[in-house]
């Protein structure tokens, strides 16, 4: 109908579509290093369970994914073969950078083979920092991508101009509701 | 009766016999196929390019360097007490043993030696690191062979190690505990009992894993005979660890060697396996779980009092010389070549570690293996790609 | 600055070891005229200085005493970093620095030396090997044909120092992309990054508050 990439989707449209969006997430994990085992451990042991929170790990490739998580350190040698595969994701798609490594280089910042974070190659949603950081972390992450995703605008990502929110949130009702604030 | 008359079905089955005539006297090209770098069944970015003829493996080579990181060249600008946080990543699943043999080679240069308590602890922190590493390669050596569930059973009965190890250093992986001349912390109140708690479970775990992968006879089909590696191949390529104590070698560095740790003051075995095949690699790395278990709780009984640290200066210089010291860790054999020069870092570390031997064997080993079975004798070999890369 | 005292069998005050006091005899036997230096440190190790030219000889003479483990081989770069830690402002010149060189245990004459273990299995008797690499060919003989697990042994070292193995079947890039340039590990190779933005030096070692001086030493 050229509601959404016209820009004229009404609010409350809008709002449900990204309820929807934000909690039938399917993960991809590009686990690299250290931080990968804790990926794991986050999304496929019992304990720190992701999908109560409306994300399932492990799909079939990445063309089915929604959202990936780089964790572990992203080398040059293994950067093309991060671009290609997120070049392989459909829109609309999120990248959760998780860990040092990933986010700027961490404890390998003077390497000469090791990519000084991967928002060189790939733009990023969400940082988790950490070395590496708890699964309980990257579930933090998770449930602020989701936020993210509340407030998106749909009609901007479908024009290509990737995340961006529908109106900045109020930060001190929000802190007041008890909710983090998700900085842009 | 049939739904085709004779003649149909003569000529059916005459064509059939020509088409088969046919592929007989056809060549088979080649093809590459190129598992990895990212891919499920590799303990992370391991490239492997295999030639294959049919499903036979003609040619094949690991493709190494998609984690390499460069520690040997960063070690050389940083101090002795960064080097050992760095070098906690190495090999990720067992971290605390990557710091214990590198801490050892700088008080060998130093002169020093820590307190009796610091060893007893240290080796009790190694060996829940061992534990730790292998009870997930017992999970992993499922997933990877099919058998999705001993994946979850590992992840929960790791949790708890994780947990001690936590409740000790602060860190569940990564701990950063050692210090040259002891530990940096005493254990905490109630760690000892919680620790008897786990090592029972974690026992348990040990039966459970047996029951679900050993017993079953596709695991058994799929491992005994794949992949067999002969003795003198085997030290040829420095094969270490479970590898070449499955190959019946009987060497373990932690009884044949003397270094300020408390293995020779406990009580344990070291268990070898004559056939050198996968099924014994697997076999053999269950059972050190177990006796890492029996050791922990032989340890904990003996602990003696006194401080964890000796009196060393603020700021450590250690003084010139070159040392070596390697260890007994859950991959094989790693050890550290550390050259200093009066400083407060190392001037050069070369960092010996076990998979990068383990994995140089697979372009030998892979000649002529079927291609499910590459992913067999990879499980099986059990490397991480830390360990490799550095 | 101190020289590193040559090495010598240390037998004065420092506490006997028969074991290794034999293994290195038996070395030197085998090895003969290879030998350029060696040095014992009692209760520690062994170390064999042996020639470039006889390199794989020696690496054959050690295996065929018994020493078929092959531990791992590489090599030392022993002239001093001109960047030194790492730390220099960027904005200031270059503060002076030592450039002389020194070598380590048993010795030696070249900015290279190629380093490599061999172990005796079943035991904790091992030997580390030593050779100086020549300065203008840069090249070594490979031990390959010798001990099989040197293959990719050699192929880091190369890539990482530049050294060239004369007889290895196939010296080419194992953990760098194929187009890399340069050979990292060899002191003169830079670390970018730090150049740029230099690390800001030991901020740590100030006691924790309500710490006194019984603070253990990082």
């Amino acid at each position: 109908m050229g509601l959404v990439d016209r820009g004229r989707l009404p609010k409350p449209l809008t709002s449900l579509f990204n309820l929807g969006r934000s909690y039938s997430m399917w993960v991809y994990q590009w686990g690299l290093a250290c931080c990968a085992i804790e990926m794991g451990a986050a999304f496929g042991s019992p304990r720190y369970d992701v999908m109560r929170l409306g994300v399932i790990p492990l799909p079939a490739s990445p063309r089915q994914a929604d959202l990936v998580v780089i964790s572990g350190t992203v080398t040059d040698k293994m950067a093309p073969a991060i671009k290609r595969l997120y070049e392989q994701m459909p829109e609309p798609k999120y990248v959760i950078s998780m860990g040092s490594c990933a986010n700027c280089g961490g404890p390998y910042w003077d390497s000469y083979s090791v990519t000084k974070g991967v928002d060189q190659i790939i733009p990023v949603d969400v940082y988790v920092p950490g070395c590496p950081p708890r699964p309980e972390a990257l579930l933090e992450g998770v449930v602020l991508l989701q936020q993210r995703i509340k407030n998106e605008d749909m009609g901007a990502r479908w024009r290509g101009e990737g995340t961006v929110a529908m109106s900045a949130i109020d930060g001190e009702a929000a802190e007041r509701g008890g909710v983090p604030v998700v900085a842009n | 009766m049939s739904l085709l008359g004779d003649r149909q079905q003569l000529s059916y089955i005459a064509a059939q016999a020509a088409d088969a005539r046919v592929n007989v006297e056809l060549e088979t090209e080649g093809m590459t196929l190129n598992i990895g770098p990212q891919h499920p069944a590799t303990h992370g970015t391991l490239r492997i390019i295999a030639r294959l003829d049919g499903e036979q493996v003609v040619w094949a080579e690991p493709s190494a360097g998609y984690m390499h990181r460069g520690y040997e060249k960063l070690t050389e600008v940083r101090t002795f007490p960064q080097v050992t946080a760095l070098v906690n990543r190495i090999d990720w699943l067992g971290s605390f043993a990557n710091e214990v043999p590198f801490i050892l080679a700088a008080e060998k240069l130093m002169g020093v030696e820590a307190t009796p308590r610091a060893q007893h602890i240290r080796t009790i922190l190694f060996e829940l690191s061992r534990i730790a590493n292998v009870s997930l390669f017992l999970g992993d050596l499922g997933v990877q062979l099919g058998a999705v569930t001993p994946v979850f059973f590992a992840f929960r009965d790791r949790e708890y190690v994780l947990n001690l190890i936590e409740a000790a250093t602060g860190g569940r992986f990564h701990p950063n505990f050692d210090r040259i001349g002891g530990l940096k912390d005493d254990l905490p109140a109630g760690f000892i009992d919680e620790t008897r708690n786990v090592m029972k479970k974690l026992r348990g775990f040990c039966d459970e894993m047996e029951d679900l992968l050993f017993g079953n006879e596709i695991f058994q089909s799929r491992t005994r005979g794949i992949g067999v590696i002969p003795k003198d191949v085997a030290l040829q390529y420095g094969l270490s660890g479970a590898n070449l104590r499955a190959s019946g070698v009987d060497w373990d560095l932690r009884r044949d060697q003397s270094l300020p740790m408390a293995w020779d003051k406990v009580d344990w075995k070291v268990i070898t396996h004559p056939d050198g095949d996968s099924f014994a690699r697997c076999w053999v790395r269950l059972q050190e779980v177990r006796e890492s278990t029996r050791i922990v709780d032989q340890l904990l009984d003996t602990i003696p009092s006194g401080p964890v640290m000796v009196k060393v200066p603020k700021i450590i210089k250690v003084p010139e010389g070159e040392a070596w010291v390697s260890t007994e860790n859950p991959l094989g054999e790693m050890g550290y070549y550390v050259v200093s020069q009066n400083d407060q870092g190392p001037f050069r570390v070369k960092i010996r570690s076990a998979s990068f031997n383990n994995i140089s064997i697979v372009p030998w080993l892979l000649k002529g293996v079927y291609v499910p079975d590459i992913i067999t004798i990879l499980a099986s070999l059990y490397f991480i790609l830390g360990d490799i890369d550095r | 600055m101190e020289v590193f005292p040559l090495s010598q069998t240390d037998t004065t005050e420092a506490p006997r070891d028969e074991r290794r006091e034999g293994e290195l005899a038996a070395l030197l036997a085998a090895l003969g005229g290879n030998v350029a230096d060696s040095l014992l440190k009692p209760n520690d190790d062994i170390w064999v200085r042996v020639t470039a030219e006889t390199w794989r000889a020696s690496a054959e003479a050690i295996k065929s005493l018994g020493y078929t483990y092959f531990c791992f081989l590489s090599a030392i770069d022993w002239m001093p970093s001109p960047f030194g830690k790492g730390e220099d402002d960027p904005t200031q010149p270059a503060p002076e620095r030592k450039t002389d060189i020194v070598q380590g245990y048993a010795g030696g004459e070249t900015r290279f030396q190629l380093l490599a273990r061999f172990v005796k299995p079943f035991s904790s008797s091992g030997v580390n090997v030593k050779c100086d690499v020549p300065a203008d060919s840069l090249t070594v003989e490979s031990i390959v044909p010798v001990f099989a697990g040197a293959n990719w042994h050699e192929r880091e070292t190369w890539e990482m120092f530049g050294i060239n193995f004369a007889g290895h079947p196939d010296l080419r890039h194992i953990y760098l992309p194929q187009d890399f340039e340069g050979h990292p590990l060899r002191k003169d190779f830079p670390l970018l990054a730090r150049i740029v933005k230099p690390w800001p030096g030991i901020v740590d070692v100030e006691p924790l508050p309500g710490d006194d001086s019984e603070e253990d030493g990082e």
